[in-house]
């Protein structure tokens, strides 16, 4: 049985590789998100998004658009992997991803060597597009989202003495408190105005020691730039405490998990992100709330936008050069310029970065609502 | 060595150089990347294989010494520019800052950092037996990876580094892979090899036959820790960006596993391992995409591979508990035959040829 079993191995490995080839005819993009591992959650809302856009528009100069999705499991080995076999195996014209900003690095260069233009979705980290001109984003960067909760402190808030609470094992928490903190002290032009920054790391569940020092310095807001799960179980403690003054949130806090696990806590918490359902910016965002609505049944994420207008960008920018050369493509996104998409009007910088409109929400009565935009400096 | 031996050894020499050099002129990009983890992990995994499998001091520290040497070759080799536009939230520490070597020397560096930090740990530590080795090793690893997080005018913290020279190729990595293979091999066939089978085998019957234990453990630890060190060094100049989350358990977990299915006490099962395992999570990734049969159409579900691979891992265990090779190795003896039979000069070989060793 051995041997019989080793040829048919062979056999089926063979029908494998070159089952991967197909038509000429045809544009191929491709798409590496974390679907396995700790960022499972933020990968999948992304590709629901891709894979609607795709069902939407599945073609471009009227040729057919096929999508090759792999799964890079939050891995940043991976993600090298998967970019090299989307490029080399699939010989995709262009890639979308990634969810979580460091996996976004190790994929990049893997894909500036090969000449192969990458929009990300939601990777926020500045370091992700700078000095590598093939890659863009969809999403704005942590300056930016900094300068956001920075400005709705300073003056919706009217808050003058500011407190950091960070996450030291994500680059994105660690990135993003870094740089509100400098937003808020050019608001003030005080360095002192951001009283105490405080750290925990990832998986922690007991946040009493440094919120009980954050206390004792007695600000007019904390600022949390955490993953949902942590923040969440943050701010409950910070209530039992009694710390009754405002928290603030990044875009990783908007997940249904966040209201569910804070509860009556988080009422009043105020984040930043890409892109509102309730506040519809554009026609196309209409257009992408209903048919998320009746292809998955529930209201769709900010990565989901994301990942919708990663893929609408790519085509948009294959129509305006006429051409699927992955060179064409990169030069044509470069150019991009009031494209309408689902999380806004987005026009491309010269580094690769979405210059757009940011979205501040407030979680009122167990929901996110509305509670006004920032438009880019 | 015999001369036939030698030819046998330079024989497959030279058919693993011309496998490369035609990997490197006909393989794409992807299959590349994937030859070089395999050499990466596979040093890891002999320097795994030497503390575990050969002394029987069951380490889990391997991914901080990987962790070690990354973050100690990227340091020196990453370019002045890179590591000012890296560094913005505290700027790097002084002999850092300025250092901009070639990748040997970042290599040398990481191996001699590594070794430092192995002995350092295993001076305390490999006194303790068993589970609280396993324990203690553990906890220096996520140590390493804490320490990495918080020591921002190091090592970048969670942002960690980017932009670091893509210099692995296929000649550095498998070049010291051979070495690793070279160094292992001719340890353990010495007289400190012995020494370590027999602490592995009962470590008092061999105190009392006269050997150092600790200082026979300490070696077998810091050689084996400074393999992993520097792999972890290639492993970052083949990814270019790092950061402490890459330096998980799960990565002295995946190299635990490999030797473990090659056969622990093996060092051509370390090899067959490293390269299975490897190959397999990139092979089984047809399992995640969609299948069209002709007749039928799959539906991709992302996560089927790591199903089907712990299946297999499953049934191997259950199977063949020793591993793929168990504590035997591909010995000249066995070749030699081998060669006999297919030459058809000499008789059928028997079973359990190859059980000795060279």
């Amino acid at each position: 049985m051995g041997k019989r079993f080793g040829v048919l191995l062979v056999l089926l490995a063979f029908i494998m590789v070159f089952s991967g080839t197909g038509l000429a005819d045809e544009v191929r993009i491709g798409v590496y998100e974390p679907l396995t591992g700790p960022m499972a959650a933020g990968g999948q809302m992304t590709l629901e998004g891709i894979r609607l856009a795709h069902e939407l528009y599945p073609t471009v100069l009227g040729k057919e658009v096929r999508l090759f999705v792999e799964d890079n499991k939050t891995d940043k080995a991976e993600a090298a992997l998967t970019v090299s076999r989307l490029i080399e195996l699939h010989r995709v014209n262009a890639i979308i991803g990634t969810y979580g900003s460091s996996l976004a690095m190790s994929g990049g260069p893997v894909a500036e060597t090969a000449g192969i233009p990458v929009m990300g979705c939601s990777p926020t980290h500045p370091l992700v597009t700078e000095g590598n001109d093939y890659y863009f984003r969809a999403c704005f960067i942590d300056p930016f989202q900094g300068h956001i909760m920075a400005t709705y402190a300073y003056h919706t808030l009217g808050a003058r003495e500011v407190a950091i609470i960070q996450d030291i094992a994500q680059d994105y928490s660690v990135g993003l408190s870094h740089f509100f903190r400098q937003a808020f002290v050019e608001l003030t032009g005080d360095p002192a105005s951001v009283v105490g920054m405080s750290s925990y790391q990832t998986l922690d569940t007991d946040f009493t020691a440094q919120l009980t020092y954050l206390r004792g310095l007695n600000p007019d807001a904390v600022f949390a730039p955490g993953y949902y799960g942590d923040v969440a179980l943050l701010i409950t403690q910070a209530r039992e405490l009694g710390m009754d003054i405002p928290f603030l949130g990044g875009d990783a806090c908007e997940a249904p998990e966040f209201i569910e696990i804070g509860g009556q806590n988080v009422e009043g918490v105020a984040i930043s992100t890409h892109y509102s359902a309730d506040a519809p910016v554009t026609e196309e965002s209409t257009k992408f709330v209903e048919a998320f609505y009746e292809k998955y049944g529930h209201a769709p994420s900010a990565f989901a936008a994301l990942g919708y207008d990663a893929y609408l960008l790519i085509l948009d920018a294959i129509e305006r050069a006429g051409s699927i050369e992955p060179e064409d493509i990169r030069f044509a996104l470069s150019q991009t310029e009031g494209f309408e998409g689902a999380t806004g009007f987005i026009t491309m910088d010269e580094t690769g970065n979405a210059v757009k409109t940011g979205v501040i929400l407030q979680v009122q009565d167990g929901e996110f609502i509305y509670a006004g935009s920032v438009e880019p400096q | 060595m015999t001369k036939k031996q030698m030819l046998i050894l330079f024989i497959g020499a030279v058919i693993v150089a011309g496998f490369l050099v035609y990997a490197n002129l006909t393989f794409d990009a992807y299959m590349l990347r994937v030859l070089n983890l395999i050499a990466i992990y596979m040093s890891a995994a002999l320097g795994l294989c030497l503390i575990n499998g050969f002394t029987g001091q069951f380490s889990l520290g391997i991914a901080g010494f990987m962790a070690v040497g990354a973050y100690a070759a990227s340091l020196v080799t990453l370019p002045i520019a890179a590591k000012e536009s890296i560094f913005f939230i505290t700027p790097l520490i002084w002999p850092f800052s300025v250092l901009e070597l070639p990748f040997i020397a970042g290599i040398i560096f990481a191996a001699i950092v590594t070794a430092i930090f192995s002995f350092l740990i295993g001076f305390p530590v490999l006194r303790l037996r068993g589970d609280y080795l396993a324990i203690a090793t553990l906890g220096f690893s996520e140590i390493i990876r804490v320490v990495s997080t918080n020591t921002i005018s190091i090592t970048n913290g969670a942002l960690g580094l980017r932009g670091i020279p893509p210099y692995t190729n296929i000649w550095w990595s498998f070049g010291f892979a051979a070495f690793a293979l070279f160094v292992i091999w001719r340890l353990i066939n010495s007289s400190y090899g012995r020494a370590f089978k027999a602490i592995r085998d009962n470590d008092v019957a061999a105190e009392a036959m006269g050997i150092g234990l600790f200082k026979n453990k300490l070696l077998a630890f810091v050689v084996g820790s400074t393999l992993a060190g520097v792999s972890g060094a290639f492993l970052a100049h083949l990814l270019t960006a790092i950061d402490p989350a890459m330096f998980r358990f799960f990565l002295t977990f995946n190299v635990l596993l490999m030797i473990v299915l090659g056969g622990m006490s093996s060092i051509t099962g370390a090899v067959l391992g490293a390269s299975i395992v490897t190959f397999l999570f990139e092979f089984l990734r047809y399992l995640d995409s969609p299948m069209d049969l002709g007749f039928i159409t799959i539906p991709g579900a992302p996560g089927l591979r790591m199903v089907i691979f712990s299946t297999l891992l499953i049934l191997m265990i259950l199977f063949r508990r020793q591993g793929l090779m168990g504590s035997k190795e591909l010995t000249f003896e066995w070749i030699e035959k081998q060669l006999a039979r297919f030459g058809g000069k000499k008789g059928k070989p028997r079973e359990g040829d190859s059980h000795a060793n060279p």
